[in-house]
């Protein structure tokens, strides 16, 4: 019993104290914000608090210019006008801390001890990176929570309220839609012998995909979450109308930004904008991210979380606009993917300090650019590609020192 | 919230008024000549501050109001919400004639017009002062210096007195109305003031942008190809390593 109480509180101390410093940090952002001249408090913030306004006026929040969200995040941060300016950055880290709740759920899944759960869960949840962004107002932890909630629910065979979840965040940001192919083949494969797979001929192959497709829980799956994704972009079409699919898909799908970048195709897009080779470039840019998704799909779908985490990865890094902030998206999943890396704390802590250095590189000269004038862009350009080597090196450390889970062993739990 | 109401303005009332001596001996006009503004442009990079100084001489009235229409070309741009926060904060007074696209590059965009209602500046109070933010776009790449230069013309000077009513002898003069300040939007008359002879030598204000280089174009689409393919061949190499394993 004692034991019991021990790893209790141990749990629970970790999360209160992780909560109580993000909250803290929520109120020095108000004093900043008050008395200094760099605020605390990220611009998205303003932008969220701003469309919320408008809602509450009965107006359209994308009267508010640069706010491409669902209006579904400005109807939720409406208590920002109503209630206290701070509610929007309260949820947030409370998603925070429910990703990492769902994250320590699906570590106990695994089998993990509670301690040794405890101790991935506090690589987000004493994240300063996570700490930071949720509490300056960024919305990116409630887009984590719903993807881990998605990953929690299927490894719990709740596959409903996976995919309901699923639709939700696709719904909020688009980037969880490449999740549906390996969404579908885990679904599809979950009740099919898998012995000698690889022997079989290609044809019977894409005719057992095919057949797969009826499978009963794939289509539960996917008319749930098609139909959340559907229902909410009818009812927002029908109030905000084509503005509303604009800025909240069209303008995430044919995003050209022309503007410094991380994304190792910003200066070739930058002067190729005007260019007749523009779409063409664009299209070549888009294969390599869409060969590794497929390829990572195929290859690891029966390790959602693995799957999930090296989409998001190669995602980001391949993508013809990435900033910061996207980061976060597969750093959330890390936790997940950390347990089963076969990597020696000095190796994982090297590529963790090649990672920063990668981005230092380009911070740099892009400071350079933008605060003092001076013509870094080619300096910029070579960072970039020099940080997607960086990328290309981790993922390659990461996909050859995993050790993918027994799945012989996991059929039998389940 | 966005207070910087767009305005459809107004040059509506622009008259020529005849030249008379008021009987107000203060403001026969001498003061005047101890008028200066000067203009200059802070920071560096894409993000500046241009600030513009009116140096009014020691006889000028007490309540003296001033309004700067300053054009900015296409090549930079004032960010309406920042303006708001900022006249929350600071008590910066700006009124836009239009709205900004905050994000385009230049070659897409157009000119903006701004009124600006410079405040007493605390370290000298007969100075009349405005610091705005500016932030510069994005340029069309070339294959020249690898810099764009941004010139900013000089803005028109008008004045006022509180009692809104035109108040100095000058001749010719050109009365406008126009928004008392940037919170009361009520009206006002302004009379603009010529000071020719005060800009000549600050006419050229301006500011270098970097831009791309052109020249470069065939070795970065080459270069950027090739890196991201060999990155996209390695990584598919060790996913397929790890399955056939």
């Amino acid at each position: 019993m004692d034991w019991m109480m021990a790893k209790l509180l141990r749990k629970w101390s970790l999360f209160t104290f992780a909560f109580f410093i993000r909250v803290v940090l929520i109120v020095f952002g108000v004093y900043q914000d008050k008395t200094m001249v760099v605020k605390y408090t990220d611009i998205d913030y303003h932008v969220f608090t701003d469309a919320s306004h408008f809602i509450t006026e009965g107006a359209s929040p994308y009267h508010r210019a640069t706010y491409r969200y669902t209006p579904l995040l400005a109807w939720l941060l409406t208590p920002n006008i109503y209630l206290t300016s701070v509610f929007g950055k309260l949820l947030f880290v409370t998603c925070d801390i429910v990703s990492s709740y769902l994250t320590y759920g699906i570590l106990r899944g695994r089998g993990m001890s509670c301690q040794a759960a405890c101790g991935y869960c506090s690589l987000w949840l004493l994240n300063p990176l996570s700490m930071g962004v949720s509490s300056r107002g960024n919305a990116e932890s409630l887009l984590a929570a719903l993807v881990l909630g998605t990953l929690s629910c299927v490894e719990r065979r709740r596959l409903a309220a996976a995919a309901f979840l699923y639709g939700l965040s696709v719904h909020m940001k688009i980037y969880p839609v490449t999740y549906a192919l390996p969404l579908a083949l885990s679904l599809q494969t979950r009740g099919q012998a898998k012995a000698g797979e690889t022997t079989i001929p290609m044809g019977r192959r894409v005719a057992r995909f095919l057949l797969g497709l009826l499978n009963r829980d794939l289509l539960q799956f996917f008319t749930i979450a098609g139909g959340v994704f559907s229902l909410l972009t009818l009812l927002f079409y029908h109030m905000y109308g084509w503005e509303f699919l604009q800025e909240t898909y069209l303008y995430h799908l044919m995003r050209r930004d022309i503007r410094h970048n991380f994304s190792p195709y910003f200066y070739m897009l930058y002067l190729t904008a005007e260019s007749r080779w523009s779409l063409a470039l664009g299209l070549a840019a888009f294969l390599p991210q869409l060969a590794l998704l497929l390829l990572a799909s195929l290859a690891f779908h029966s390790d959602l979380a693995l799957c999930c985490f090296l989409h998001t990865a190669i995602f980001v890094s391949f993508n013809k606009v990435c900033t910061s902030q996207y980061f976060l998206w597969y750093l959330c999943l890390l936790p997940l993917v950390l347990p089963r890396l076969m990597l020696s704390l000095k190796q994982g802590l090297g590529l963790l300090v090649l990672w920063f250095a990668g981005q230092g590189i380009w911070l740099a000269p892009a400071y350079y650019l933008e605060f003092e004038g001076q013509n870094t862009f080619v300096l910029i350009w070579l960072a970039g590609l020099l940080f997607l080597a960086i990328n290309t090196f981790i993922l390659i450390q990461i996909i050859s020192h995993y050790k993918q889970e027994d799945t012989q062993h996991r059929q039998k739990l389940d | 919230m966005v207070t910087n109401v767009l305005l459809c303005t107004v040059f509506l009332v622009v008259k020529i008024c005849g030249a008379t001596e008021t009987e107000e001996g203060d403001l026969s006009g001498k003061w005047l000549e101890s008028f200066k503004m000067t203009r200059a442009v802070w920071k560096m990079g894409f993000h500046r501050e241009l600030v513009t100084t009116v140096e009014c001489g020691p006889h000028s009235p007490e309540e003296l109001h001033a309004l700067l229409v300053q054009n900015l070309p296409r090549g930079v741009y004032v960010d309406p919400y920042q303006l708001a926060s900022l006249q929350q904060d600071a008590g910066l007074q700006v009124l836009l004639d239009s709205e900004v696209d905050l994000e385009a590059p230049a070659y897409v965009s157009n000119g903006l017009s701004m009124f600006v209602y410079p405040t007493r500046d605390p370290g000298h109070p007969r100075n009349l002062q405005a610091v705005v933010p500016i932030h510069g776009r994005y340029h069309r790449p070339s294959s020249g210096p690898g810099w764009e230069r941004i010139e900013i013309e000089p803005p028109r000077l008008f004045l006022r007195a509180n009692d809104c009513v035109p108040l100095l002898p000058v001749a010719p003069r050109v009365l406008m109305d126009a928004p008392c300040s940037g919170q009361n939007l009520s009206m006002c008359k302004w009379m603009e003031i010529q000071l020719t002879q005060v800009l000549q030598d600050q006419r050229h204000i301006s500011l270098d942008l970097p831009v791309g280089d052109q020249s470069l174009v065939v070795l970065v689409c080459a270069g950027t190809m090739l890196v991201t393919l060999l990155c996209c061949v390695l990584i598919a190499n060790a996913i397929w390593r790890h399955v056939s394993l």
